[in-house]
């Protein structure tokens, strides 16, 4: 499945064409294409191509969550968020929602996690270059993708470091 | 499978405390791990991951064992039977992620993994327990920490995929028995006390459930804002002693008031139970819990109250199927269960 170039839900729109010998691919999710001026026929195939998209230059305003993809309105849909990165890039909007499910409080009280190691964080870490990364690529953001492979690389260095 | 459904349900060992009115007590904690999306949006390849990282948790014997069943290789009657013992939610046993569930042998405790969060660590005990389950669940929580780090917000606590989970991501909850409450005027009253204290009250099984047997559950609304051993006690040490206590006066009542129709309940469900050769699951239940008031009213001596507890389990669909080893229509499970049940009440 392709997934949309501004967010990670599935991509129901895609483009190719060629300029200047270089193929280029846009893929978009329905609410991305929407928000593009696409058309968006009843089976969800794309009817017209607005002039925006004929120079791929376009700014999505709809906010995603850069971890999972999910956008309020999946929220509102399902009653379940994407990921804990949704809980940071929705608090703002969340924040009402949870005062009202939970007696009007909103600030945690008792216990934390107890962070067990550095292996933990550097694991999560390398996980989010790492799926950094493949957006990079699909988005053939090639200068922030050798970015992330040089921290990558250098996370790995210290696993190494600390071996001996 | 590991699991063995003739070890005795958590329900219906010896005598616990205020077992005339709270057949059990569950503590459950939500947590997921951080890094990776919650279940609802997971690929195949993210619930694997998170398995594997828990994986470990069954292999370390310190002071309780956990053995790792995946859902995956068990038949439809072994999941069934999960559900109807509390083990497993019915959704996780009818979703198909990969997902597994960690129990303990004793079949009290266990670790959903890959349900609507990634960890769903529950402890039942019998009667009014919650402060054991409590002790069981942390036991749990801290083993699974040292292997995985837990998705955490300095405001807003452990995350959980549903708002209505975050903070602590725990949920206390009792069974009761409350027939006499039900019959008398008590019953608005207590819907008005949870609504107060933010408790909800529930059918037998959970969410959306009907009421069966005249059993509820009750359990703490709110997860944030409060520390877990305060929810705990707000439950268990505030809320629960009256309504117990009320149940209990509301039985006495009903036996100086209404004792001949009291008696003409009882003891008609018991002659169904014990006569009929053809019992339908919704009728089994309401026989079996109008017995249950007129054993611990000491109308009927012959019967020990966990029998009763014991055959709530015993006679749900997965059980039967299990024990009579087949693949029963409805209307051979419902011989099957008239005959288990005689057998039960004979013994
Ligand atoms: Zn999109
Ligand atoms: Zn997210």
């Amino acid at each position: 499945m392709t997934t949309c170039d501004y967010c990670k839900r599935p991509a129901i729109y895609h483009d190719t064409r060629v300029s200047n010998g270089i193929t280029k691919t846009v893929s978009l999710c329905e609410d991305h294409a929407k928000e593009a001026g696409i058309d968006i026929g009843p089976d969800g195939i794309s009817i017209s191509l607005t002039p925006e998209m004929m120079g791929f230059t376009f700014t999505p305003s709809i906010s995603t969550c850069p971890d999972c993809g999910m956008a309020l309105a999946d929220y509102k849909e399902k009653a379940l968020l994407g990921c804990p990165e949704c809980y940071v890039t929705f608090k703002e909007q969340l924040i009402p929602v949870i005062a009202n499910l939970q007696e009007k409080h909103t600030q945690h009280v008792g216990r934390s996690p107890r962070r067990a190691s550095a292996d933990i964080d550097r694991h999560i870490a390398i996980r989010r270059l790492l799926s950094d990364l493949e957006r990079a690529v699909t988005q053939e953001a090639y200068e922030e993708a050798a970015d992330i492979r040089d921290t990558l690389r250098d996370l790995h260095q210290k696993d190494d470091d600390s071996a001996l | 499978m590991h699991f063995d459904p003739n070890i005795n349900c958590p329900y219906a060992s010896g005598t616990t405390a205020f077992g005339d009115v709270v057949l059990s007590s569950r503590a459950r904690l939500a947590r997921n791990l951080e890094g990776f999306p919650f279940v609802n949006s997971a690929s195949v390849g993210d619930c694997e991951e998170v398995e594997l990282l828990l994986a470990p948790a069954c292999n370390c014997d310190d002071d309780f064992t956990l053995v790792w069943v995946d859902l995956h290789k068990l038949s439809k009657v072994e999941r069934a039977m999960c559900a109807e013992r509390h083990l497993i939610s019915t959704n996780f046993a009818d979703a198909d992620n990969p997902r597994g569930v960690m129990v303990g042998p004793e079949l009290a405790r266990s670790i959903m993994i890959n349900e609507e969060d990634h960890l769903r660590i529950q402890s039942i005990k019998p009667g009014l327990d919650l402060l054991n389950a409590h002790n069981d669940v942390m036991a749990m929580d801290q083993r699974m920490e040292k292997l995985v780090a837990y998705a955490f917000d300095e405001q807003l606590g452990f995350l959980t995929a549903c708002p209505t989970n975050v903070g602590t991501g725990a949920r206390f909850s009792v069974m009761m028995h409350l027939p006499a409450l039900r019959i008398t005027k008590g019953f608005r009253q207590l819907y008005n006390a949870c609504e107060g204290m933010s408790i909800a009250i529930r059918g037998y099984h959970g969410e959306g459930s009907e009421t069966i047997a005249d059993l509820y559950q009750l359990s703490n609304q709110v997860t944030l804002g409060y520390n877990e051993e305060d929810l705990r006690s707000m439950l268990e040490d505030e809320f629960l002693p009256t309504v117990i206590e009320n149940e209990r006066n509301a039985r006495m009542k009903i036996i100086e008031k209404y004792g001949a129709k009291l008696d003409d309940r009882v003891f008609r469900a018991q002659g169904i139970l014990e006569n009929a050769t053809i019992l339908p699951l919704d009728e089994a239940m309401d026989c079996l819990g109008r017995v249950r008031l007129g054993v611990s009213l000491e109308r009927i001596t012959n019967l020990e109250i966990n029998t009763i507890n014991q055959l709530f389990i015993d006679i749900q669909n997965g059980h039967l199927q299990w024990r009579y080893d087949g693949n029963l229509s409805e209307a051979e499970l419902q011989e099957k269960r008239a005959t288990l049940v005689k057998e039960k009440f004979a013994a």
